[in-house]
């Protein structure tokens, strides 16, 4: 869900990912960025983002990934998902 | 989250593609990696590096996801298993031999019973088809069919014999009486033609026929044509109105024709006396079998009081109404259960085998395994690695068994009543196919799980560094003696089975047949009815033919006679006997009833006890003599002569006189003699034999000596009907050895296939037990090498191996004892004169077990005394 999110804002390639999901959580989100590419191919696999290559801020062949319709649905779904999920965390936490 | 199906669809379709595309996709997540850890490098000069985690990792994972993994290393591990089979030939050729009997025999079975026992009759609605047990005189039908609310109800004889004439070559056939209602009550129809209608079964109108598909088309050629002609049935014309479809085997697979059961109260006999039919129905709709029960129950009781002559007090008391397939099935239902515990015996041992196989190749390849574990193979990547393997070796085994099963299938068809309905249908078919692939995979899951659990218990370190001889649990070493335990008890059951029979069928070799059967032919010989209706003119032809034969040459003597002992005829009579009124409680006695000509005791050496044989001069005119069997005259003159007494068979006027006693013959069975119900035999002059009606009874078989039994004097008795007269059916000449060892297939075959599951059991048991001693005594090289250096003799080493296998063969022959004792009870119906506990068989066989069990050790033992104690300490 946190690579959709950062894809929203355009085409990104792998390492802008990386850098884009570690600035936005402050350092708190830390994982080895390697398993961001496992990751990024099952979203190619179940169609929500498509890959194009095309040359890098410097230069360098990169491959960019961007959101597709269905990948959006899907960002838009689990949002839902997810708020619904703190909700109900926060409803029983503030039962305490 | 749901998925629907579509994108579920497309995910595959992706996936596809992506595993196409493997290569590219790789070469792509490489750059990719590349550009990322470069950015990295450029950005912060490496610091970043660690955040980055393991490379390969990442790209291990992205290739699972481009490809179907799981088959892929299904694939891996069958090819892995392919090299593995290559590589020991002899284990896998053991393995798949061994499954490939225990999983055949089975296949063979669960086609037997899927058509026996599980399929239900081919006929409409066949749950509500019934049958009352008993059997009862045509008088019955109309009495019940009036009277029954519950079931429809219809009669079908069990078959008797035809002459059928004016088609080519005279022929005996087999045919059924039954009700004109007996299709429809069965719920079957006539493929052409018409059923029988009501009304037929009325003298007069009873001249009508239903062939069966076979004999229609061997001899009619399958002609449609056929329809409305009348064919030559005993010498009277009957109008064929149908056919039935192929496959319709009621009342059995013999029957070839049907024809009305006349219903005429006029003639006496038949209607209340001769034949005796079963009754079968149909429930009739909304009624309940408890209810159909409860209704044949008191119409067979008011129907007892009916008889026009004192009929026992008990006749039919315990019939009741069972459903038609379990009467089918019902006596062969036993051997059915105990040939599928045999066969399923087989496959247990099989598995066993296979098992303790595994466990011991799983021990000796710990060494590999650790080796796979240490490389990054998980537990259950082992595991399934090793089940994959004997899941392989189940599944070759089960092709092969599928081989084995057809031919296995047709033994066991062998061992059953041929003519059993629905017999000729059960095959190998897709479903027991289907059967057979779920038991393989069942098969080497069992058998490989045990073996593959202990394999992955591997203890890393420990095994590399001591090369795995030594590292072994002994829980599993247990298991393996428990599992060949196991075998040796199974073994012993089916060698005990085998050995009860076998002792039977020794005692039954030798049994006192009452007559001797070396160098006599027999031959059938049947005129129609109508021509021995009329006595003259059948005793001249049965004289001439006796004449005619005894100047064959080679022949010495010739007879004739009604029937040949342990020919399968069961010729009974009910009889008057002096001393010995009628009554309620002592209805008229059955003996076997032998017509013969007075050659026939000299033929078959048939020993006098008392008075004189029966002679020429006892002919159509003279007074009536008969001879009676030394039982029957026990029977019914305890303490006094037979001879000089009288007797005559229920249905006559005059009396014979007993003139002489022969010696008991086994007429009916080898183990029986005689049937439960008949106490003893009647022998009477053929030229006397006719009933009170001037019948003669007209199944005939000649019956001669010879003095060498080859081909020319066979052709020639087998030419003298014919050319006495063309439409005589004559039978094949068959020597009476032949009858008699006939009268035993059955037995002697059930006894083969117990010996043979027997013999497989035993080989299967002594590779087990090799293999288990062989992998212990490599287990304990370095210990009997220790035990040798520090002085134990040869003696004594051989001693320790010895006194292990033996312990485990212990174990087993104590288990194999108990279940026996247990199991062969169950056999007890097919023993003779042998006790299912026979100490002689259990001690043999015992013996014989210890014996294999010992031998199968003895070699790794001896290998063990060869253990050079330098060696074998030095190896670690």
């Amino acid at each position: 869900m946190l690579i959709l999110r950062a894809l929203i804002g355009g085409p990104m390639h792998g390492y802008g990912i990386a850098s884009r999901l570690r600035q936005v959580s402050d350092d708190v989100l830390q994982v080895g960025e390697s398993s961001l590419y496992p990751a990024l191919q099952r979203l190619l696999l179940n169609g929500w983002v498509k890959a194009e290559w095309g040359a890098s801020e410097n230069n360098r062949r990169a491959r960019f990934y961007s959101l597709t319709a269905t990948g959006k649905k899907q960002l838009v779904l689990e949002r839902e998902e997810f708020a619904r999920m703190v909700e109900a965390i926060q409803k029983v936490l503030s039962m305490a | 989250m749901s998925a629907p199906i579509s994108s579920w669809l497309a995910r595959a379709g992706r996936r596809v593609r992506f595993r196409w595309q493997r290569d590219r996709l790789d070469r792509e997540l490489r750059e990719e990696l590349a550009f990322h850890l470069a950015q990295i490098q450029a950005e912060d000069n490496g610091a970043g590096l660690a955040r980055f985690g393991s490379s390969t990792l990442a790209h291990e994972q992205c290739r699972d996801l481009w490809s179907f993994m799981s088959l892929e290393r299904f694939w891996q591990d069958l090819r892995y298993a392919m090299r593995m089979y290559a590589r020991t030939p002899v284990f896998t050729g053991v393995s798949i031999l061994s499954l490939a009997l225990g999983i055949g025999g089975n296949a063979a079975m669960l086609s037997l019973i899927n058509t026996l026992l599980v399929r239900p009759l081919p006929y409409s609605q066949p749950e509500r088809l019934l049958r009352i047990t008993g059997i009862f005189p045509r008088a019955a039908l109309p009495f019940f069919q009036t009277r029954s609310h519950s079931m429809e109800i219809a009669a079908v004889s069990v078959g008797s014999s035809f002459n059928l004439t004016g088609e080519g070559s005279a022929l005996r056939v087999t045919g059924s009486f039954v009700s004109p209602n007996f299709l429809s009550v069965l719920g079957a129809y006539a493929e052409i033609g018409r059923s029988f209608r009501p009304g037929e079964e009325l003298p007069g109108s009873d001249s009508v026929v239903i062939l069966s598909h076979g004999l229609w088309r061997e001899r009619f050629a399958a002609d449609p044509g056929i329809l409305g002609r009348v064919i030559q049935l005993d010498g009277a014309g009957r109008q064929v109105v149908g056919i039935m479809p192929d496959g319709f085997a009621y009342p059995s697979s013999q029957v070839q024709l049907w024809v009305p059961m006349r219903l005429d109260p006029a003639r006496f006999a038949e209607y209340w006396g001769t034949e005796f039919v079963p009754l079968l129905g149909r429930l009739q709709p909304g009624a309940s079998l408890a209810e159909a029960q409860a209704e044949s129950r008191s119409l067979v009781t008011q129907f007892r009081g009916t008889f026009p002559y004192p009929m026992a007090r008990d006749w039919n008391a315990d019939s009741t109404v069972i459903p038609l397939q379990r009467d089918i099935v019902g006596e062969v239902r036993g051997k059915l259960i105990i040939l599928l515990s045999s066969v399923a015996l087989v496959l247990l041992i099989a598995c066993a085998n296979v098992a303790s196989l595994l466990l011991s190749r799983a021990t000796t390849r710990r060494r590999e395994l650790a080796l796979r574990a240490a490389l990054g193979a998980g537990k259950a990547r082992i595991v399934r690695q090793l089940l994959t393997e004997s899941v392989g070796l189940a599944l070759a085994g089960a092709g092969l068994g599928v081989l084995v099963g057809s031919g296995a299938l047709s033994i066991f068809k062998s061992l059953l009543p041929a003519s059993m309905p629905g017999m000729a249908q059960a095959a190998i078919d897709w479903q027991v196919v289907l059967a057979v692939s779920v038991l393989a995979v069942a098969t080497g899951l069992a058998s490989g799980l045990a073996p593959a659990l202990s394999a992955s218990q591997v203890d890393l370190a420990e095994t590399i560094r001591t090369g795995g001889q030594r590292a072994s649990s002994g829980f599993w070493s247990r298991v393996r003696g428990l599992i060949v335990a196991g075998e040796v008890a199974l073994t012993l059951v089916l060698l005990v089975s085998a050995g009860l029979l076998l002792r039977s069928l020794a005692k039954l070799s030798s049994v006192d047949l009452g007559f001797d059967p070396a160098r006599v032919l027999a031959v059938q010989i049947s005129p129609n009815p109508v021509f021995c209706a009329g006595k003259t003119g059948c005793l001249a032809l049965y004289d001439r033919l006796l004449e005619r034969a005894a100047a064959i040459p080679g022949v010495r003597d010739a007879a004739a006679a009604n029937s040949v002992p342990l020919d399968g005829q069961v010729p009974t009579v009910p009889v008057d006997v002096e001393d010995h009124p009628r009554t309620v409680d002592h209805p008229s006695p059955m003996l076997w009833f032998g017509a013969v000509s007075p050659e026939y005791f000299r033929v078959l050496n048939v020993s006098l006890l008392g008075g004189r044989y029966l002679t020429r001069a006892d002919s159509l005119q003279s007074a009536p003599v008969a001879l009676i069997s030394a039982s029957a005259a026990r029977h019914f003159w305890p303490n006094q002569s037979a001879i000089g007494k009288h007797i005559r068979p229920s249905s006559r006027q005059a009396w014979s006189t007993i003139v002489g006693v022969v010696a008991d013959v086994r007429h009916y069975t080898l183990s029986q003699g005689l049937p439960g119900f008949v106490p003893g035999a009647i022998y009477m002059p053929y030229a006397q034999s006719a009933g009170e009606n001037g019948q003669m009874p007209t199944a005939m078989t000649l019956l001669a000596s010879v003095h060498s039994d080859d081909a020319r004097t066979r052709n020639a008795l087998q030419r003298l009907a014919e050319a006495q007269d063309p439409n005589l059916p004559v039978g094949r000449v068959r020597p009476a050895e032949e009858i008699v060892s006939g009268s035993i297939a059955d037995f002697r075959s059930t006894m083969r296939v117990f010996l043979g599951f027997a013999l497989a059991g035993i080989v299967l048991a002594s590779v087990g037990i090799y293999g288990l001693m062989s992998y212990w005594v490599s287990q304990r090289a370095y210990e009997i090498g220790l035990r040798v250096a520090i002085g134990a003799t040869r003696t004594r080493i051989l001693a320790l191996i010895l006194g292990q296998g033996m312990k485990i063969t212990a174990y087993g022959v104590i288990g194999g004892i108990l279940v026996a004792v247990v199991l062969t009870r169950f056999l007890a119906a097919f023993l003779y004169q042998v006790e299912a506990t026979d100490l002689l068989t259990f001690a043999v066989v015992v013996a014989l077990v210890t014996a294999v069990a010992a031998i199968a050790t003895a070699f790794p033992a001896w290998r063990a005394t060869r253990i050079d104690p330098v060696k074998s300490l030095r190896a670690d």
